[in-house]
């Protein structure tokens, strides 16, 4: 049991590996990333109705292995910079015209050069990869000061480090309030929320900094800036870049930083959408679950929001169902609706009347009441 | 250098004035998780460092702080010993007051 509990948590790993091998190899293997975030889609519909508990033995341990854990989250660092090294080497093939040929490394075969198309599933890939990637950013902003480096510099490579802060200082205080940018009010798309939860979020962190260094008689320009720090610790993503793409290298790096904080807002966005708190702590009733058995072991079972929003130090493999607001299918089936308005709408209104009925304070749903009547006039309109 | 090779504490003692309650603070755990646990009722919300109910003033040891107290707390309280207890590991048996804090 102990075996399984702890490697069913790398399918990431092992796809992002993939998906580098991929980019790696070229030619039509460079669109590997995206063939299996589709196969991933799949997977996750046809497993949406089996949902299972966390795992613990009989004296109510759990038979998670912290130091692997750790090490399998640190290790993402060095494999998302991989990740984009990889991506960055076919820009430069690309931008240099180096002749498309087969070659061979260590007697594997692979291409040398690339096509334009190739390089748009490189790219492509590196950037839904970089996304899902985020998972580990989140889960490290938890946990001990090493964890909390980590997580910055891991945001860092989707230009995003302003959110390991807005997260802890932001999101999980002044969750379901109107101060916190990451939860989606009903009536908002995923499209408008990934912009205004990211800028909200940098703005927050902008604020935080502003304030913790006036407070302290601080210059705003300071080394102790972790706002300004932030964009510094992207720096080597963007020379990079532009040294081996010049413009096109801006115009890749703009793809990968838009498509990976697309993903890491949509996450926000099914996280929350259209849940009110008015006073009083953070309860299960804040949050949507998303725990189908795929979702659950991908996502490092980022999905039990209700339970991670109650315990946020809680290490992610001893999170669990709590009975609170579930959509009932998992992130990747989902976040196929969210990219339809009008469809994900349609779905997660009835989740919401039931959350009116079932969970929400008086006081909630007087303010949910008010949200309903002008989402629906303005959809007359 | 034979303290590279000192066997590590599993654990420390915190006295929580003024009622010198002790809770045993297992090595890597935080201040608040093992009060929790030892079923003290501490005041807390968030348990990730960004709400401050969990605050407590040091009277006497070391603690190593996981987060930064700056966005928390003021310099003067920093100055004075306070801490927050979600997000502080023990590095040695310590004495914090609860008292002082006007919850």
């Amino acid at each position: 049991m102990k075996f399984f509990v702890n490697t069913r948590y790398l399918i990431v790993p092992i796809m992002t590996l993939l998906t580098i091998s991929g980019i790696f190899f070229g030619g039509a293997y460079s669109w590997v990333g995206v063939f299996l975030f589709g196969i991933n889609i799949v997977l996750d519909t046809l497993t949406r109705n089996i949902h299972l508990r966390a795992n613990f033995d009989d004296s109510g341990n759990s038979y998670g292995i912290k130091s692997f854990q750790y090490f399998v989250m640190y290790l993402m660092l060095p494999i998302f910079i991989m990740l984009q090294a990889a991506l960055a080497w076919r820009l430069y093939e690309y931008t240099s015209t180096t002749p498309i040929e087969n070659s061979t490394f260590l007697g594997i075969n692979y291409q040398i050069g690339l096509s334009g198309f190739d390089l748009l599933g490189s790219t492509l890939s590196s950037a839904l990869w970089a996304g899902l990637g985020i998972i580990y950013g989140h889960e490290l902003s938890h946990n001990k000061k090493e964890g909390f480096l980590a997580s910055r510099l891991l945001m860092a490579l989707s230009g995003a480090s302003h959110f390991t802060y807005a997260h802890v200082y932001n999101h999980h205080l002044d969750l379901g309030h109107e101060d916190d940018p990451a939860t989606a009010p009903r009536g908002r798309n995923v499209y408008a929320h990934a912009w205004l939860s990211h800028m909200g979020q940098s703005k927050f962190s902008f604020d935080l900094e502003r304030k913790k260094l006036q407070k302290n008689n601080k210059s705003f320009f300071s080394y102790e800036n972790k706002w300004i720090l932030g964009y510094v610790y992207s720096l080597p993503s963007i020379i990079l870049f532009v040294w081996s793409g010049g413009f096109l290298g801006i115009i890749t790096l703009l793809i990968v930083w838009g498509l990976s904080n697309f993903l890491l807002e949509a996450l926000n966005f099914m996280g929350h959408y259209g849940l009110i708190r008015k006073d009083g702590p953070v309860s299960h009733r804040h949050s949507w679950d998303n725990d189908s058995v795929f979702t659950s072991w991908f996502f490092i079972e980022i999905g039990r929001q209700c339970d991670h929003h109650v315990r946020g130090e809680t290490y992610f493999w001893e999170l669990d169902d709590v009975d609170g607001p579930n959509y009932g299918i998992g992130y990747f089936s989902l976040f196929v609706l969210t990219l339809v308005p009008s469809l994900f709408r349609n779905f997660v209104s009835q989740h919401l009347k039931r959350w009116d009925k079932d969970y929400a304070t008086k006081e909630e749903r007087e303010i949910g009441a008010r949200f309903n009547s002008y989402v629906t006039s303005e959809a007359r309109t | 250098m034979f303290t590279l090779f000192k066997k590590k504490k599993a654990g420390y003692i915190a006295k929580v004035l003024p009622d010198n309650m002790e809770i045993l603070v297992k090595r890597g755990e935080t201040l608040l998780y093992s009060a929790l646990s030892q079923g003290i009722k501490w005041p807390h919300k968030c348990k990730v460092g960004s709400c401050g109910t969990c605050k407590y003033q040091l009277v006497k040891g070391k603690i190593n702080p996981q987060l930064d107290f700056s966005y928390v707390l003021e310099p003067n309280d920093i100055k004075n010993g306070y801490g927050l207890a979600c997000q502080s590991i023990l590095e040695s048996d310590i004495e914090v007051n609860i008292n002082t804090i006007n919850f």
